[in-house]
C-alpha cells in the first residue's frame, strides 16, 4: 500500500520529447487510469514508474521513499502487460509462483502463495496447463495472477485489455474492479479506450502531447472538462464542436450567432467574453434534443443515420458545413437527407476560447 | 491455389512435368551417383577405363573392409568426433550469450559489434589460411585437437551470434522486462526464460553447425598433418596409395564419412530445415 508522487517528471529519447514534465499526486488505494491517444506518453509514464524507462530528470516516490533510480524489482511494484508476458514453457503454477521461486522465497510460501493468487482469480483447474492451452481471459488472470503473489504496494496495468474481445473486455473490467476493492492496492491503469477509463476509474490522468491535460474523477471529466481537448477525448461519441460569434454580452450572458443565424443564450459565471470575439460550443450528442420546427431552431441535413433499437444516432451538416452528431430517441425516423431541427439546451452547453481553453461548462450536476 | 497444383495443368505440362524431374534429379545426383557407383566397382575396371559404364563385377564388401584395413579410418572418424562435438558446444554456447547480450541490451555500441561478428562471415577465409596457421604455430597450437576446435569456434561464432541474435529479438521483450519487474537477476532470466524458448535455434544451429565443421577439409589440411588429429575428411588422402590412386577405395571412404552428417540430417530434419530459415523471420 503506498502513495506515488511523480514531481516534474520529464523522459526524452534524443530529441524527441516524450514526457515533458508531469507532476501528480495517486492517493494510497486508489485505481488511477491513465488515458490518452496513442503516442501521448501513457505506456512510457507508467513504464518509467516500473522502472523499465529511466526518467530523463524529475523524482518519483513510491510510500515516500525516492524510487527514480531505484532497480525496477526493489520498486515493490508489480506489471501486468498487454502482451499479458506469460512464459510459455511454464505451466500456470511455474509462471505465478517463477518471480518468488528466482527471489529466493521459501518452497512453503510459494505454495501458499500461488494457491491464494488462483483461488482468488478461479484458476484452480487450469493451474498445470501451459498458456497457450489457455484463452485470452484466462492468460490474463494468469498474468494477473503473477502480479498479486507479490504483494505489490502498486499494481501497474499496461492496456492489459486489449487484446480480447468486446464481451470478455466488459467482464474482466468488472474482475478487475473487483480486485480493487478486495485488494484495496493502488492501481495505476494505462488505456487509450476511454468508456474502460470510465468504469473503472476513480482518478483519471488525461495525457496529450506528453503532459496532463486534466486529472480528476470520470464524471468530473464529464461534465467540467477543462479544455476541448478533454472535452473532446472522454465521452463516446464524442462531444460535438459547432463555432460560435458572440453576438451580444449582458452582465451573466451571453447571446451566441450560431451556424445558419440562429442565437442562443447562455448564462454564464466569471468573465464575460466580449462582443464579437469567436467561440468555440460544445455539448455532447447525448444533450441535443431534436424537435420540431418551433421547438429546434438549429438546423441541420442528416447524412447518415444508425438505427440501434435503443437509440438513433444522427450524423448531421450545419449550415455552415461543419458536423454535428445527435443522440435520438430509438423511435425517430428521420433518414439520410432530411432536415432536423435541433434544440441545444443553454445549460448543457460548453464555451471554449480561441485558445480551446474553458471558459464555461455546461454541468448539467449543478 | 497458386501455383496450380500439376494435376490440374495442362496435359503437356504434365508431360513435360513427368520427363523433366526425373531427368533434373538424375542430373542433380549424378556425382554422388558415380562416388556409390565406384565405391562398389573392382579395381580392375577404373584400371581399364570403364569409369562410368556398368560396373563389371559388385565388390561392395571387398572394397568396404578394404577402407577400414588399408587405413585408420576408425581413428580418424573419432577425430571428426573429437573436433566437430567440442566445436557445436563451443560455438553454440558462445552465441547463446552473445546473441543474448546483443538482441537484449542497449549499449553504445551494440550495432556496431553486432556487424563486426556480421562483417566476419564476409571475409573469405583462404585469404586467411596463412595467418591462422602462423598463429596457430606460434601458439603451439599446430597439430592438435584443441587448435582445431578453437579455430573452428572463433569462425562459426560470427554466423551463429547472428543467428541467435535474430531469434531472441523475435522472442516477445516484454517476457524479459516482466521477469525484470519479478525482481529476476539477469542471470537467470537468461537461463530460465529465454534459453528454454531459443531450444528450437538451439538445436537447428547445432545440426547446421555440425554438418560444416564435419565436412570441414580447408582447415583440417591447413592446421593439422600429423595421423593424430587429422580428421576422417582430410585423413581419407591416405589411401591414395603410393603408386596408383586407388579411387574405389577413396569412393566408400567418402561414403562411409559422409555417413555421419547425412544421419544427423535425417534424425533432425526438421531442426535442420527449420534452422536455414529461422534467422531470417521471425521464430
Amino acid at each position: 500500500m503506498a502513495a506515488v508522487t511523480l514531481k516534474n517528471a520529464r523522459k526524452s529519447f534524443g530529441d524527441a520529447h516524450i514526457i515533458k514534465g508531469i507532476d501528480l499526486e495517486i492517493a494510497d488505494g486508489e485505481f488511477t487510469v491513465f488515458v490518452g491517444p496513442s503516442g501521448c506518453g501513457k505506456s512510457t509514464l507508467l513504464r518509467m514508474i516500473a522502472g523499465l524507462e529511466e526518467f530523463t530528470s524529475g523524482s518519483l516516490q513510491i510510500g515516500g521513499a525516492e524510487m527514480a533510480d531505484v532497480e525496477s524489482a526493489d520498486r515493490g511494484v508489480a506489471m501486468v502487460f498487454q502482451s499479458y508476458a506469460l512464459y510459455p514453457h511454464m505451466t500456470v503454477r511455474d509462471n505465478i509462483g517463477f518471480g518468488l521461486k528466482m527471489t529466493g522465497h521459501a518452497k512453503q510460501d510459494i505454495e501458499t502463495r500461488t494457491k491464494a493468487a488462483a483461488d482468488m482469480l478461479q484458476l484452480g483447474p487450469m493451474m498445470d496447463r501451459k498458456p497457450s492451452q489457455l484463452s485470452g481471459g484466462q492468460r490474463q488472470r494468469v498474468a494477473i495472477g503473477r502480479a498479486i503473489v507479490r504483494n505489490p504496494k502498486v499494481f501497474l496495468f499496461d492496456e492489459p485489455l486489449s487484446n480480447l474481445d468486446a464481451a470478455l473486455r466488459v467482464q474482466m473490467r468488472i474482475e478487475i474492479g473487483k480486485l480493487h476493492t478486495d485488494l484495496k492496492t493502488t492501481m495505476i491503469y494505462v488505456t487509450h479506450d476511454q468508456v474502460e477509463a470510465m468504469t473503472m476509474a476513480d482518478k483519471i490522468v488525461v495525457l496529450h502531447g506528453g503532459i496532463i491535460e486534466q486529472v480528476g474523477s470520470p464524471l468530473e471529466l464529464y461534465h467540467r472538462p477543462n479544455n476541448l481537448f478533454v472535452a473532446g477525448f472522454i465521452g463516446s461519441p464524442m462531444m460535438n464542436f459547432i463555432a460560435a460569434r458572440v453576438a451580444a454580452s449582458k452582465a451573466k450572458s451571453v447571446t451566441l450567432e450560431l451556424p445558419g443565424g440562429t442565437k442562443t443564450t447562455i448564462t454564464l459565471q466569471g468573465k464575460i467574453p466580449a462582443v464579437g470575439s469567436k467561440l468555440t460550443l460544445g455539448v455532447r450528442p447525448e444533450h441535443v434534443e431534436p424537435g420540431s420546427k418551433a421547438t429546434g431552431r438549429v438546423k441541420c441535413v442528416v447524412r447518415a443515420a444508425e438505427y440501434l433499437g435503443s437509440e438513433t444516432m444522427f450524423y448531421a451538416t450545419l449550415a455552415d458545413g461543419s458536423d454535428i452528431a445527435v443522440k435520438a430517441g430509438g423511435l425517430a425516423s428521420e433518414k439520410a437527407g432530411d432536415t432536423l431541427h435541433l434544440h441545444l439546451p443553454p445549460q448543457a452547453c460548453h464555451l471554449f476560447n480561441e485558445q480551446g481553453i474553458t471558459i464555461h461548462n455546461g454541468d448539467l450536476t449543478r | 491455389m497458386f501455383p496450380t497444383p500439376i494435376a490440374r495443368a495442362k496435359p503437356w505440362i504434365r508431360q513435360v512435368y513427368k520427363w523433366l524431374l526425373p531427368l533434373a534429379l538424375i542430373v542433380w545426383l549424378l556425382p554422388l551417383i558415380g562416388i556409390a557407383v565406384t565405391s562398389i566397382r573392382p579395381s580392375s575396371d577404373l584400371a581399364s577405363g570403364n569409369y562410368f559404364g556398368w560396373p563389371s563385377g559388385f565388390d561392395f564388401v571387398k572394397n568396404y573392409s578394404a577402407v577400414f584395413e588399408n587405413s585408420n579410418i576408425g581413428w580418424y572418424i573419432l577425430n571428426s568426433f573429437k573436433v566437430t562435438i567440442p566445436t557445436v558446444i563451443g560455438a553454440v554456447g558462445l552465441s547463446c550469450l552473445t546473441g543474448f547480450a546483443l538482441a537484449v541490451y542497449k549499449f553504445k555500441s551494440n550495432l556496431l559489434v553486432f556487424f563486426m561478428f556480421v562483417a566476419g562471415n564476409f571475409v573469405p577465409f583462404q585469404i586467411l589460411a596463412i595467418p591462422v596457421r602462423d598463429l596457430t604455430q606460434s601458439l603451439g597450437m599446430y597439430n592438435t585437437t584443441m587448435g582445431l576446435v578453437m579455430f573452428h569456434i572463433a569462425f562459426q561464432t560470427g554466423f551463429c551470434t547472428l543467428f541467435m541474435r535474430n531469434f531472441i529479438k523475435g522472442l516477445p521483450f516484454a517476457l524479459i522486462e516482466s521477469a525484470r519487474v519479478e525482481g529476476v537477476n539477469e542471470w537467470k532470466i537468461f537461463w530460465h526464460i529465454v534459453m528454454p524458448l531459443m531450444r528450437p535455434a538451439i538445436a537447428a544451429l547445432s545440426v547446421l553447425i555440425f554438418t560444416f565443421i564435419w565436412n570441414d577439409y580447408f582447415w583440417a589440411t591447413i592446421m593439422a598433418n600429423s595421423a593424430d588429429v587429422r580428421p576422417v575428411t582430410a585423413g581419407m588422402s591416405e589411401l591414395k596409395g603410393q603408386w596408383k590412386v586407388a579411387w574405389e577405395l577413396i569412393s566408400a571412404a567418402s561414403i562411409i564419412a559422409a555417413l555421419p552428417p547425412v544421419a544427423m540430417f535425417f534424425l533432425m530434419q526438421k531442426h535442420f530445415i527449420a534452422g536455414l530459415t529461422l534467422g531470417a523471420t521471425k521464430g
